[in-house]
């Protein structure tokens, strides 16, 4: 009898009923979603508000105007005091123009702008069925002469293979910048932290294929905390084929949340890692791949173990 | 009329702006980039600092060689 039962064709009212109950909860998750997306959009009006309010342009200006007064002031009646003042004031119009940063924003925004890239990438990821590792592979130097069917190999990427262990992919699918590969099966993206990675080459005034390696694990904490001011504080160890890095109060350290469920992450490293990541593959001309990560329960501290592989 | 400073007063003034200066840009954090609601570029200020401070340097050296 119950049998019978399982197998009886389901009632179309409650068929229909269900279908009903499934748009409505799309539709409650969806109307969520577009409120969240309101308040972070008045959040970011209100930032730029301020950041717009700051009138260190007017200040200096004004300084200027009053410092400029009262040195002409001091010279019409011969006062020291006037004169003090109004090297004061000139001294600091003038300043308040120099000292006023070129651009700055909030740390919270890189984190958020970045979300979107590595939800497109687990997307990517889950719809290929992929459960591979993600290998980071060193472009040739710049300065290295390649024919123009060879360009392709000075771009630095990030290998995601379908499978746990893989190969290097041949020179030739490397060069045709593929998005897919099939030899290994895999896809080929730009790593996240390409830009990062490029902005410390900028810092250091050299590029990294033509830094030591065993010098990367001193230069690379002093131009991530004092130059570019991500991190509270790095800490690079390199041992035979092992790279473990500490990174203290990350600038993309809420990316590790459990809120955001982000498997990408954990696969190529946040762009801060991911920066890292590209240097050594770089600056030792091999592949990397990130072997194993880990976060304190507040985030604060991130740590990575990168492994270097024979190219 | 005429300015009321001479160089010894400028030198002065100089060397106590650079100091201050000096002292604001090493006790400003590296990692907070804003000042209450004034954003300031940090390596720009040290600058600024060490410029007055070499202004100060010839200052003198201009008081030694003409006293």
């Amino acid at each position: 009898m119950p049998s019978t039962e399982r197998n009886k064709p389901k009632d179309p009212i409650e068929t229909r009923r269900e279908k009903d109950k499934t748009a409505h909860i799309t539709v409650k998750y969806l109307v969520e979603s577009l409120q969240a997306a309101q308040r972070e959009n008045e959040l970011l009006k209100t930032e730029l508000l301020k950041s717009k309010q700051i009138p260190s342009n007017k200040i200096g200006f004004l300084l200027l105007i009053i410092g400029v007064l009262s040195l002409a002031g001091s010279i019409v009646a011969s006062s020291s005091a006037l004169a003090f003042i109004g090297l004061g004031l000139t001294f600091w119009g003038i300043l308040f123009f120099f000292i006023k940063p070129i651009k700055f924003v909030k740390g919270t925004l890189l984190e958020s702008t970045a979300i979107s890239s590595y939800t497109t990438i687990d997307r990517i990821i889950e719809a290929l069925g992929f459960k591979g590792r993600a290998m980071y592979i060193p472009p040739y130097p710049k300065e290295v002469y390649l024919p123009e069917y060879l360009k392709g190999l000075k771009e630095m990427v990030v290998l995601i293979s379908a499978e746990e262990t893989t190969a290097m992919p041949s020179v030739e699918e490397m060069a045709r910048k593929q998005f897919m590969l099939e030899n290994p099966k895999g896809i080929c993206i730009t790593p996240p932290g390409l830009g990062v990675m490029t902005q410390l080459e900028k810092e250091l005034r050299n590029d990294f294929t033509k830094v030591n390696p065993k010098n990367l694990t001193n230069i690379l904490p002093k131009l991530i905390v004092n130059n570019l001011e991500l991190a509270r504080n790095v800490e690079i160890h390199d041992e035979n084929n092992l790279t473990q890095v500490r990174i203290e109060e990350s600038i993309y350290k809420d990316l590790y949340s459990s809120e955001h469920k982000l498997k990408s992450v954990h696969l190529l490293g946040c762009p801060l890692a991911s920066a890292v990541a590209c240097s050594v593959s770089k600056a030792t001309g091999k592949p990397v791949t990130i072997t194993k990560d880990s976060a304190s329960p507040d985030l604060g501290i991130i740590k990575l173990w990168f492994q270097t592989l024979e190219a | 009329m005429q300015f009321p400073l001479n160089l010894s007063d400028i030198s002065l003034w100089i060397a106590f702006t650079a100091i201050i200066l000096l002292v604001t840009s090493e006790l400003l954090s590296p990692y907070s980039e804003k000042l209450g609601d004034f954003a300031i570029e940090k390596d720009r200020l040290r600058l600024a600092a060490l410029l007055l401070g070499a202004a100060f340097v010839i200052t003198v050296l201009i008081r030694v060689i003409r006293p």
